[in-house]
């Protein structure tokens, strides 16, 4: 229940995200174009809650199997050499994830010693920032979910995108919708 | 040494099969930190810029959610309804009302194995019942079908405008005639085929029907009016036209054509319901629903559907941006052009070499890696051969056309056996034919310019520069 409810949470900022960057961008346009005027913050602010939601959501791409990358290779082995291999992978990703989540720390502690602003928001740059470290803390936790996922062989690859697939779930909502009516 | 080592950890990485992002993320940061004195701060805050200094960037994510409004089966059939009452009295009408109708479901969805999907799964079989092989449906719908990335608005087209920092309105414009010539290409041929096979043709259904579907499917044809117009015209920027087409599509499809959301299936009009009864029945619903919209299960999966592919696109760019600053610090793609200056390559040899390239990689990966991948190569080298980079665009989004045609990863091909219930070699069989009509366009975009050029140079004309 408690697992149903930060999943659904997950899902309801990620859409957040993208609902309030189309509206900011959206807002700005019938501003500008239909009274002539608009915010100096909305470019600033529409490009960060995008940046947000790329962030954020990357992780549970991860999880979603949103992310695309090619199997071909790896399928070709058997199981237990595909975990092997995903393994590797799953390591090196963990290590791509350290060496940002260490810099973007780095990074943000600078920013918030010496109290940057952003430039037309008055919101300290660390906080804006802030999301590289949350991102990549959950990707990694992802990742070693992954990893252990592998480990006790309940899964044996990275979940990957599949455009074809979903294509053909919208073909087949037409063809049943066909058969109703 | 670099340039290896670069190269083998991104291969490496991506072989065993790691997501793209990460594998260009940590083959680029692997290489800074040996070769060169950047810090891990540096690299840090340049992949927070690569996500937060792009407004070009942000059409991509407004076009996936725009395309995830209106990708649907009704859409699709309201726009073949227009396209056969528009071209299905001529010989071989019916493939050629499926050629044009993925060439406008393609300029709405931007995908092409959407566009094969939701037009394939009803055209195919209307063809088959108008007397067409089956073979010969499939075909034409998998080639027609891989419009969506060449027609614009075209996210594989803004995906190349960010690698490149080429002008993304300049690449929509110049998509347009090679997107209708390749569309004419395919009509010709069919209509060739219908003589010669003689296959039946059906009576012109009347004006009144041309303007009755072309209303009903105008909903869609107005999304492409709405974003070309804005942005050939210079009065909105692509990022702008597509906010706006993103709350376009979504009015549509929720209140307009009511295929999704709180007014599904309610007409507009019942029967024997006068106007005024009508209009307040249709205000009073639409102010109830609001509320609704925040919780309608359907919308919900759209937005978060469009974010999933957003996500994925804008996280591959950020690292991908990120290899490019390898590439450029390391000076690759300059040692490269060095290189074939000094073989004495011409233009056009280098530009065989690139279709060449492309189509083999086209067969392996989708159309937006191979673009990140490979444009911050061959860009530099394309632009001091005196290529113009709109016209290297194109090529490379052409080559991604054919890549979606070609085993073993051919997602038009996956989609055309998934429909037709046919097996993969089937579907390459019946594809193939139309495949070296696609490969004659080919040729023709490499070697005339002009096709991709004219559009976006009478533009700068009209506007005096």
């Amino acid at each position: 229940m408690f697992l149903r409810v930060v999943n659904r949470a997950e899902e309801a900022v990620i859409c957040f995200f993208l609902f309030a960057t189309t509206l900011v961008v959206f807002l700005d346009v019938v501003l500008r174009f239909g009274f002539n005027t608009g915010f100096m913050w909305s470019t600033e602010l529409s490009l960060h809650l995008s940046a947000w939601l790329v962030l954020f959501g990357v992780s549970y791409g991860l999880k979603a199997g949103s992310h695309i990358g090619m199997d071909a290779f790896v399928k070709l082995f058997p199981r237990n050499v595909q975990r092997l291999l995903t393994g590797i992978g799953v390591i090196l990703a963990l290590v791509y994830c350290w060496l940002i989540l260490y810099g973007s720390w780095v990074y943000i502690t600078k920013m918030k010693a010496i109290n940057l602003h952003m430039e037309d928001l008055p919101i300290p740059l660390y906080v804006a920032q802030s999301i590289m470290p949350i991102g990549f803390l959950f990707l990694s936790i992802r990742l070693l979910i992954l990893l252990w996922a592998l480990i006790t062989n309940s899964a044996a690859g990275f979940k990957h995108a599949d455009e074809a697939k979903e294509s053909l779930e919208l073909a087949k909502d037409i063809t049943q919708g066909e058969g109703r009516a | 040494m670099t340039t290896v080592f670069l190269f083998v950890l991104l291969f490496g990485c991506m072989l065993i099969g790691m997501p793209i992002a990460l594998a260009l993320g940590l083959s680029s940061i692997g290489t800074i930190l040996l070769f060169s004195t950047d810090s891990l701060a540096s690299i840090a805050l340049k992949l927070f810029e690569a996500l937060s200094e792009h407004y070009t960037l942000l059409a991509i994510p407004f076009f996936i959610l725009s395309s995830a409004f209106l990708s649907t089966g009704g859409v699709a059939k309201r726009i073949i309804r227009f396209a056969i009452s528009l071209v299905g009295h001529i010989s071989g009408g019916i493939a050629m009302a499926s050629v044009v109708a993925c060439m406008i479901f393609a300029a709405v969805s931007g995908s092409s194995p959407a566009t094969v999907a939701a037009i394939g799964s009803i055209a195919i079989v209307g063809m088959v019942k108008a007397g067409y092989p089956e073979s010969l449906a499939a075909g034409v719908i998998g080639n027609a079908g891989t419009l969506g990335i060449l027609i614009p608005p075209s996210i594989v087209m803004l995906v190349y405008s960010a690698a490149t920092e080429v002008s993304a309105a300049r690449m929509f414009m110049a998509g347009f005639l090679p997107g209708l010539l390749m569309g004419g290409m395919l009509m010709v041929v069919i209509y060739i085929v219908a003589k010669v096979k003689k296959i039946p043709c059906q009576p012109f259904s009347g004006f009144k029907e041309l303007i009755s579907s072309g209303f009903s499917a105008s909903g869609g044809l107005m999304l492409i009016v709405i974003v070309l117009g804005s942005i050939y015209g210079g009065i909105a920027s692509p990022t702008e036209a597509a906010a706006v087409s993103a709350v376009y599509a979504f009015w549509v499809a929720v209140y307009g054509y009511r295929d999704m959301g709180p007014l599904k299936n309610q007409p507009w009009r019942r029967e024997g319901e006068g106007a005024g009864a009508m209009l307040w029945r249709n205000t009073t619903q639409i102010v109830i629903t609001l509320p609704r919209l925040i919780t309608d299960r359907e919308i919900n999966k759209v937005f978060l559907d469009a974010s999933k592919v957003s996500i994925m696109l804008l996280f591959i760019i950020a690292n991908a941006m990120l290899f490019a600053h390898v590439l450029t610090t390391e000076r690759i793609p300059h040692s490269i052009a060095e290189l074939i200056v000094g073989w004495g390559l011409s233009a056009w040899m280098f530009l065989i070499v690139v279709n060449i390239l492309l189509l083999i990689a086209g067969n392996f990966m989708e159309p937006s890696a191979i673009l990140l991948i490979m444009a911050p190569i061959l860009f530099p080298i394309a632009v001091q051969l005196g290529i113009d980079p709109i016209h290297l665009g194109i090529i490379m989004v052409v080559n991604m056309e054919i890549g979606m045609l070609t085993p073993p990863v051919g997602l038009n091909l996956f989609v055309i056996s998934g429909v037709t219930g046919n097996t993969m070699g089937w579907a390459i069989k019946a594809c193939f034919p139309w495949l070296c009509v696609l490969l004659t366009f080919l040729v023709l975009i490499t070697y005339i310019p002009q096709i991709s050029l004219f559009l976006p140079e009478f533009f700068d004309k009209m506007r005096g520069y």
